[in-house]
C-alpha cells in the first residue's frame, strides 16, 4: 500500500547520507579517541559548547575524507549502509577481501572497539570491590531483610496491592484504545506511502519517544501537584507512560506484519479504513493482547527505578545507606504519598526499621 | 481517469470493440530504480484466457499490479472498454477512481492472500467490501444478497461444507478456491491470477486451473494469468503473451511455442518441466 507516490531514491541522496554519515564517524572516532584520555576529568562540563563546534568541524573534515576517498572507488561504511540496490554488485576481488582488509571494515572494527574500551572505562568496573568483606557482609544484610519481612504491615499491604491492581487496570484500560489508534499511525509500512503520512509518522514517534523517556515517577511528582497526592495521580502518570509504551510495542507488530492479506483486501477495492481492519487487525490482535497483559503486569510493578533513583539521592547526600532509609523513603513515600504506584508488595517485604 | 470522448488522449476510440484491456507502453520503475516494465504493449480480449509466461523477474507480478493499480505505472496507459463500451484510462486513475477499478478487476494471488484467522465465508464475503460501507463492514453487517452470492459462489468452487472453518484450516488448493471464490463475489468484469497454482502440488494444480477455466466458460469472465509450466498454458489458454526482462517477446496461440521460442522466453539451456 505504500508505492509510486515515493520519490525515486536517488543516487545524489544516497551520496549526500553516505558522506554525512561517514563524516559522523569520522568525528565520533576523534573524539572516542579523546575521550579514552579525559575521562573522569571534573571540568569537562563547562568546555561542551566547545565541544559541539569541534564535533561538527570534525564531521565537515570527516565528510571531506569520505568525498575524497569515495572519489577513488573505495567503498565506505556511508556507502555500504545507503548505496543503491543497483549499485551493489560485488566485483569477484571484493568478495575475495576479508572484512578487516576493507575501508569500511575497518571503519566499523574500530568504531566498535573504541566504544567497548570507552564503555569499560565510563562504567568504572571493578571485580575486587565485589571480594571486599566489609562490602559484601553489609550488602548480605539488606538482602537478608529483604527475606525476612515485617508481617505486622501484611493487612495494610494487602489493601495497598489491591488497590494497585485496579489502580493499574484503569490505566491500561484507558491507555489500550489510545494506543491502539496511534499504533496503526505510528507504522511505517502504513503511513509510509505519502509524504504528509510520513511526516505525520515521523512527528509521532519523536513526540513519543521523548514521552517515553521520562519515567513515569516524574510524570507522579507532575501530576501529585496537579491533580494532588493520591491514587488519581499514580494513575495518570502510569496512563501517560502507559500510552507512550504501547503504541510503540504495537507499532512495531504492525510494521512486522505479512503484505499478503493486505494485497488480498486491496484487491477487492476495499476502502484504506477497510483494509486496515481487514487484513492488519487481524493480524495483530494476538499480540497486542499479549503486550497489553504484560503492560498491565507491569504497571502493577509500579517503578523500582523511580526508588532506585531515590535511595541513591539519599545516599549521596547522607553517605550512608541505612536499611530505614530503603524503607522509608523509597516505599513509604510512593506508596503512601502517590498512592499505589510503588506496590504494596514492595511494602510488605520492606526491610524492618530501626 | 477520464471518460472517452471528455478528454480524448492518445486515441482512446482505437480500442476494438471485442477488447477489454489494450495496455500501452506500460512502464514501471520502482522507488530503488529497478526497472520492472519498460514499455510493454499488448490487447486483452473480452471473455479471453490470457496467459502470461516469462522468467521470475520478467516482470510478470508487475504487469498484472499495474492492470489493478495494486501498483501504480510509471508511464504508459491501460485503457479498460466497459461492457457498456465507455473506455477508462486505468493508469490514470487517482484516489477513490482506483477502488472503482478493483472492483471491477478482480485478482488472486500465489499465496491466496486470505484471512487465515477468519472463517471460510467471512474471507469470501470480504469480496463485497467495495459496496458496503465502512461502518457496516467493520460491525460485520454485509447484505443479505451479498451472503447469499458468497455461498453460491463456494458452492460453485465445491467447498461450501466448509463455510464456517477458518481459512488457516483448509489446505492451499481450498484456500485457493476460496481466493476465486472472494474475487467472483466482487461480481468483477476481469480476474487476474498471479502465479495461483505455483504453490501447490501437481493433482491440486489441475483442479483449481479447472475452476478458473470454468469461470472463465461458464461466467464469461476475462482471465489474466501468470504461469510457470508450459504445459500447463498450453492445456488453458487461449491467447499467450511472454515477457523477458520487462519487455514483450512474444503474443499468439500456446501452440506457437517451440523450442526455439521457449530458449528465446526462458534463455539457451532451459529445460521444460511437464506436470501431469
Amino acid at each position: 500500500m505504500a508505492q509510486a507516490s515515493q520519490p525515486l531514491v536517488s543516487e545524489t541522496g544516497a551520496a549526500v547520507r553516505r558522506t554525512i554519515l561517514d563524516g559522523f564517524v569520522f568525528a565520533y572516532l576523534v573524539f572516542a579517541a579523546v575521550a579514552m584520555v579525559l575521562v573522569g576529568d571534573e571540568n569537562l562540563a563547562s568546555q561542551v559548547p566547545q565541544f559541539v563546534v569541534w564535533f561538527l568541524g570534525l564531521t565537515v573534515i570527516g565528510a571531506g575524507i569520505s568525498l575524497a576517498v569515495s572519489s577513488k572507488g573505495i567503498k565506505t561504511l556511508g556507502w555500504q549502509i545507503y548505496a543503491p540496490p543497483h549499485l551493489r554488485a560485488k566485483s569477484a576481488e571484493e568478495l575475495a577481501t576479508p572484512l578487516y582488509k576493507t575501508f569500511w571494515g575497518m571503519q566499523v572494527i574500530l568504531t566498535v572497539a573504541l566504544t567497548v574500551i570507552i564503555g569499560v572505562q565510563m562504567t568504572q568496573i571493578d571485580i575486587l570491590k565485589l571480594l571486599e568483606q566489609d562490602r559484601f557482609e553489609h550488602a548480605m544484610r539488606l538482602f537478608g531483610q529483604l527475606l525476612n519481612p515485617d508481617w505486622s504491615i501484611l493487612p495494610k499491604a494487602i489493601l495497598k496491592v489491591i488497590e494497585t491492581i485496579y489502580i493499574a487496570f484503569i490505566a491500561t484500560a484507558i491507555a489500550v484504545p489510545i494506543a491502539f489508534v496511534l499504533s496503526f499511525l505510528m507504522a511505517r509500512n502504513i503511513m509510509g506511502g505519502s509524504k504528509l503520512g510520513f511526516a505525520a509518522y515521523a512527528g509521532l514517534r519523536t513526540l513519543f519517544n521523548v514521552s517515553r523517556s521520562i519515567e513515569p515517577v516524574l510524570w507522579a511528582i507532575i501530576f501529585s501537584i496537579w491533580a494532588s497526592f493520591g491514587p488519581f495521580a499514580g494513575m495518570l502518570a502510569l496512563l501517560v507512560h502507559s500510552i507512550a509504551s504501547l503504541a510503540k510495542q504495537y507499532s512495531e507488530i504492525v510494521e512486522g506484519i505479512e503484505d499478503g492479506p493486505i494485497e488480498g483486501i486491496e484487491s477487492t477495492g476495499a476502502s484504506r479504513l477497510q483494509t486496515i481492519w481487514f487484513s492488519v487487525v487481524p493480524q495483530v490482535v494476538l499480540p497486542y493482547i499479549s503486550y497489553t497483559v504484560y503492560r498491565w503486569d507491569t504497571n502493577v510493578h509500579g517503578d523500582y527505578f523511580g526508588s532506585c533513583r531515590r535511595w541513591r539521592h539519599r545516599y549521596d547526600v547522607d553517605g550512608v545507606l541505612r536499611s530505614g532509609d530503603v524503607a522509608a523513603s523509597g516505599m513509604h513515600h510512593l506508596c503512601y504519598r502517590v498512592g499505589g504506584v510503588g506496590d504494596g508488595c514492595v511494602l510488605f517485604a520492606r526491610p524492618r526499621c530501626d | 481517469m477520464s471518460v472517452a470522448g471528455a478528454t480524448n488522449g492518445t486515441g482512446m476510440n482505437s480500442v476494438g470493440a471485442d477488447t477489454i484491456l489494450s495496455i500501452r507502453n506500460l512502464t514501471k520503475t520502482y522507488p530503488n530504480g529497478v526497472q520492472a516494465l519498460k514499455g510493454v504493449s499488448f490487447d486483452v480480449k473480452r471473455g479471453e484466457f490470457l496467459v502470461v509466461i516469462g522468467l521470475s523477474g520478467s516482470g510478470k507480478s508487475t504487469m498484472l499490479r499495474c492492470l489493478n493499480r495494486l501498483h501504480h505505472p510509471t508511464s504508459g496507459e491501460v485503457l479498460y472498454r466497459s461492457k457498456e463500451g465507455s473506455v477508462v484510462d486505468i493508469a490514470a486513475a487517482e484516489g477513490e477512481e482506483i477502488l472503482t477499478v478493483r472492483k471491477k478487476i478482480a485478482m488472486i494471488f500465489q499465496h491466496f492472500n486470505l484471512i487465515p484467522r477468519h472463517s471460510v465465508l467471512r474471507n469470501v464475503l470480504y469480496g463485497a467490501l467495495g459496496r458496503t460501507g465502512v461502518f457496516k463492514s467493520i460491525f460485520g453487517l454485509f447484505s443479505s444478497e451479498d451472503e447469499k452470492k458468497a455461498l453460491e459462489y463456494l458452492k460453485l468452487v465445491g467447498i461450501s461444507e466448509k463455510a464456517y472453518y477458518k481459512a488457516a484450516q483448509l489446505s492451499g488448493g481450498q484456500q485457493q478456491r476460496v481466493a476465486i471464490a472472494r474475487a467472483l463475489t466482487q461480481a468483477p468484469d476481469i480476474l487476474l491470477a498471479d502465479e495461483p497454482v505455483a504453490s501447490l502440488d501437481p493433482a491440486t494444480c489441475h483442479t483449481v486451473m479447472d475452476y478458473l477455466r470454468r469461470v472463465n466458460q461458464e461466467l464469461g469472465l476475462t482471465i489474466v494469468c501468470n504461469l510457470h509450466f508450459l504445459s500447463l498454458v498450453r492445456q488453458y489458454a487461449t491467447r499467450v503473451v511472454a515477457l523477458k526482462g520487462g519487455q514483450l517477446v512474444f503474443e499468439g496461440s500456446p501452440m506457437d511455442i517451440d523450442e526455439a521460442w521457449f530458449a528465446r522466453i526462458y534463455g539457451e539451456g532451459a529445460k521444460e518441466v511437464h506436470i501431469n
